[in-house]
């Protein structure tokens, strides 16, 4: 259907073009769960506790999905340099 | 934001059915005669009349219309073989395949004026997203068992504390990110073209943006089926 090249732009703009997205997405979810465990499970009495580890565990994760697809695309990298 | 003119609802309120004012409608009636239902009933009989008006019957010696299915399927199929392997490529072809033509075809519709893209809605996104979202999960449970759950603990027993919320946060995040970035792009576009159409219509002033909204329409389909390949070929791998 496509030329190799295209086909790897194509890829390549999936993963990149997402990674913004799933950043954003990981730390609202993780700061949403925090709050939600301190406004509704424990009723306050947490406060500011469970928000924070929250957004720590929700940035973690926005860098985990990034450093995911930096490990991902590494190999095929080498893989092309040995070709040439 | 929606178009001026959905040439549908017109119609649905010249029959008397009752069309919502707003995004979604309150009794049931009303929600199946929002915009974004009837446009997706559109593009559902769009996409079963055309194939089967240009396939009627299989030939030997393909047509013109044969021709054109043959390398719409036959370019997905190798894209899904190449990222999950024959026998994935198989088992979720139908599934895979009719995403990628309705998402596609639902982006495309709306640049005609008179209609409207139904993946403009977040409902319809997140719909197509979470059906992604549990078959993938599906795939891991059948294909490992029990031992699917090794996919969220990370490499070490001692890091399963920290490696379990970030694991499972960032895989929530799949559903968000995947809705939210078709349902984003695809609204912008609607948006900006209404905006467009009533400031300037008369001198062409959407054009430029219909050009990107054609690209961006076969990207966004593209971009969709491309990660859900990729969460089912990541649920049925082993884990790390």
């Amino acid at each position: 259907m496509m030329s190799g090249m295209r086909k790897e732009l194509v890829q390549l703009m999936a993963h990149y073009g997402h990674v913004g997205f799933t950043f954003v997405a990981s730390i609202f979810i993780g700061l949403g769960g925090g709050i939600y465990l301190d406004q509704k499970v424990f009723d306050g009495r947490t406060a500011p506790w469970f928000t924070f580890i929250g957004l720590a565990f929700g940035i973690a994760a926005g860098f985990k999905t990034l450093l995911d697809v930096l490990w991902k695309n590494q190999p095929k990298d080498k893989d092309d340099k040995t070709d040439d | 934001m929606e178009h001026p003119i959905l040439f549908i609802s017109i119609i649905l309120e010249k029959l008397g059915l009752p069309v919502p004012h707003g995004f979604v409608g309150h009794g049931i009636l009303e929600q199946l005669c929002a915009p974004y239902m009837t446009y997706t009933w559109l593009v559902m009989a769009f996409l079963f009349l055309v194939s089967k008006l240009t396939l009627g019957n299989l030939e030997m010696i393909p047509g013109a219309g044969q021709n054109f299915w043959e390398i719409v399927i036959g370019g997905l199929d190798d894209f899904f073989v190449e990222n999950m392997g024959r026998e994935m490529a198989d088992k979720f072809f139908p599934m895979i395949a009719t995403f990628a033509l309705y998402i596609a075809v639902a982006n495309l519709i709306g640049l005609i004026p008179g209609f409207m893209s139904p993946t403009s809605s977040i409902n319809t996104t997140l719909a197509l997203t979470l059906i992604v979202w549990f078959t993938h999960h599906i795939i891991g449970f059948k294909e490992h068992g029990a031992g699917y759950i090794k996919h969220f603990l990370g490499p070490m027993p001692v890091l399963i504390p920290l490696m379990l919320p970030i694991e499972l946060i960032s895989n929530f995040a799949r559903i968000l990110s995947l809705s939210i970035r078709l349902f984003g792009n695809i609204m912008a576009k609607e948006t900006l073209l209404g905006i467009l159409f009533t400031l300037a219509g008369m001198f062409f002033a959407p054009l430029p943006i219909m050009v990107l909204g054609v690209l961006v329409s076969l990207v966004q389909a593209m971009v969709f089926v491309l990660l859900t390949v990729i969460y089912f070929a990541q649920a049925q791998e082993h884990a790390h």
